[in-house]
């Protein structure tokens, strides 16, 4: 059986939406900042048990509050991906805010967050970090060295389809 | 006052080997100076010098002197825009009347083709549906020359951006990213210019035009080329109404594995031979 799903990538400018994209559908990554204007649409496909999920990823431009993106680009999406960065706080400080509206939006959609960048900080201060925000479920990741990029988008193709 | 011997053996010994310096000093002056004055000698010596500097240049010469050139052509280019075009307007013009001679050509067998339609079954078909539809007899010759054609049909979820079927006559790029594009689009246009709910309803690309047909939960792109006649959009929008009603309604109701496969298969059934059928 075969599904397409949409899934948008929000967070603040500058967390690593795009390295994250581009780390899981073309396995490359890059040290070079280029800001997404607007949005930028990928694709890959997933087997997810028996099921092939065609995921239809909304890479969508980094805002400091999820209100003023068009809500268009939100809306019809199956899936979440909240991606903050854990070296700097501003990208995370009204985390429980924007996840609020993001389900108010999107009551439906499975919202996994991700704490990106762990490679540029110890394990002590990630702890730290985590603990300050004190939300379950927070997955860390790093699309310079893909560790864990692969196991999210599957979580969340799995959260999706179930 | 008669000299020393001894001096003179002295003074001999002492300065034998500056005289010997010395001649050979003049010697090598003189063959310097034979060098010099002699063109064939110098060449001979300076020959490979300016080869190897020669070549250096050519080797570096974008590198040395791009920026200076090309600051200096600017410039020239600028302060002499007169002349440049004096230069220039023949080769353009020479362009643009070949380019123009080639499109009445191909225009010109276009209308003979026409001209023997006008005295056909066609032609007197094109007669009567003028005269039926109202719509002038000459806006469907034109139509008929510059014939506007399906190339591709997307059924798109409306805000997820997902596709439902898709028809097409040659290979596209990557469907569901197309799909995905076009609904971006739609919403930023719609998000960005329209204070009313309005919506977008064409792209135009030079000699295509995509149409955009929204419905409430899903839109149709039909991506076209060639000319556009008022004729062939309202024959077109009553085909996508016609499909929407027939065929989405129900679609939507059937599995969802095999729905885009059968819509696509719909879609073909609707759209195949649109061009030329009266559907």
């Amino acid at each position: 059986m075969a599904i397409s799903k949409k899934v948008i990538l929000v967070g603040h400018f500058g967390v690593g939406k795009t390295s994250l994209i581009r780390r899981f559908v073309h396995q490359k990554f890059s040290d070079d900042y280029l800001t997404t204007i607007g949005v930028k649409i990928d694709k890959k496909v997933l087997q997810v048990d028996d099921m092939e999920v065609t995921l239809i990823i909304w890479d969508i431009a980094g805002e400091t509050n999820q209100a003023k993106i068009p809500k268009s680009y939100q809306l019809g999406a199956h899936g979440v991906l909240y991606v903050f960065d854990i070296t700097r706080p501003s990208t995370y400080q009204n985390l429980h805010e924007q996840l609020d509206y993001l389900k108010g939006v999107l009551p439906n959609a499975p919202v996994e967050i991700i704490a990106n960048k762990k490679d540029l900080i110890s394990e002590e201060k990630q702890e730290e970090v985590l603990n300050e925000i004190a939300l379950e479920g927070i997955r860390t990741s790093s699309a310079k060295t893909g560790e864990s990029v692969e196991e999210i988008f599957e979580a969340l193709a799995k959260a999706m389809v179930s | 006052m008669a000299q020393n011997p001894g001096f003179d053996q002295l003074r001999k010994i002492l300065l034998e080997q500056d005289r010997e310096e010395r001649e050979e000093l003049a010697k090598k002056l003189s063959e310097l100076d034979d060098q010099l004055n002699s063109r064939d000698k110098l060449e001979l010596r300076v020959d490979p010098i300016l080869n190897d500097y020669e070549q250096h240049l050519k080797e570096k010469f974008s590198y040395l002197f791009g920026p200076q050139i090309t600051e200096s052509i600017s410039k020239q280019i600028k302060d002499s825009q007169d002349e440049v075009v004096e230069v220039l307007y023949p080769i353009i013009g020479r362009m643009i009347k070949k380019y123009i001679t080639n499109e009445i050509q191909k225009l010109s067998e276009k209308v003979d083709q026409q001209m023997e339609l006008a005295f056909s079954w066609e032609g007197w078909k094109i007669r009567i549906k003028a005269w039926f539809t109202g719509t002038p007899q000459k806006e469907l010759m034109i139509s008929k020359l510059i014939e506007p054609k399906i190339e591709e049909i997307f059924v798109i979820e409306r805000d997820s951006g997902i596709v439902m079927g898709t028809f097409s006559r040659k290979e596209s790029v990557d469907q569901d990213m197309v799909a995905g594009m076009l609904t971006a689009i739609k919403a930023f246009v719609e998000d960005a210019f329209t204070k009313e709910k309005q919506e977008l309803e064409s792209i135009d690309y030079e000699n295509y035009k995509i149409v955009l047909k929204s419905f409430k939960s899903f839109f149709i792109a039909v991506v076209t080329s060639g000319g556009m006649s008022m004729a062939f959009r309202d024959k077109l929008d009553d085909q996508l109404i016609d499909f929407a009603d027939k065929v989405l309604k129900n679609a939507r109701s059937e599995s969802d594995e095999s729905e885009e496969d059968q819509l696509s298969g719909r879609l073909a059934e609707f759209f195949n031979e649109f061009e030329n059928g009266d559907k």
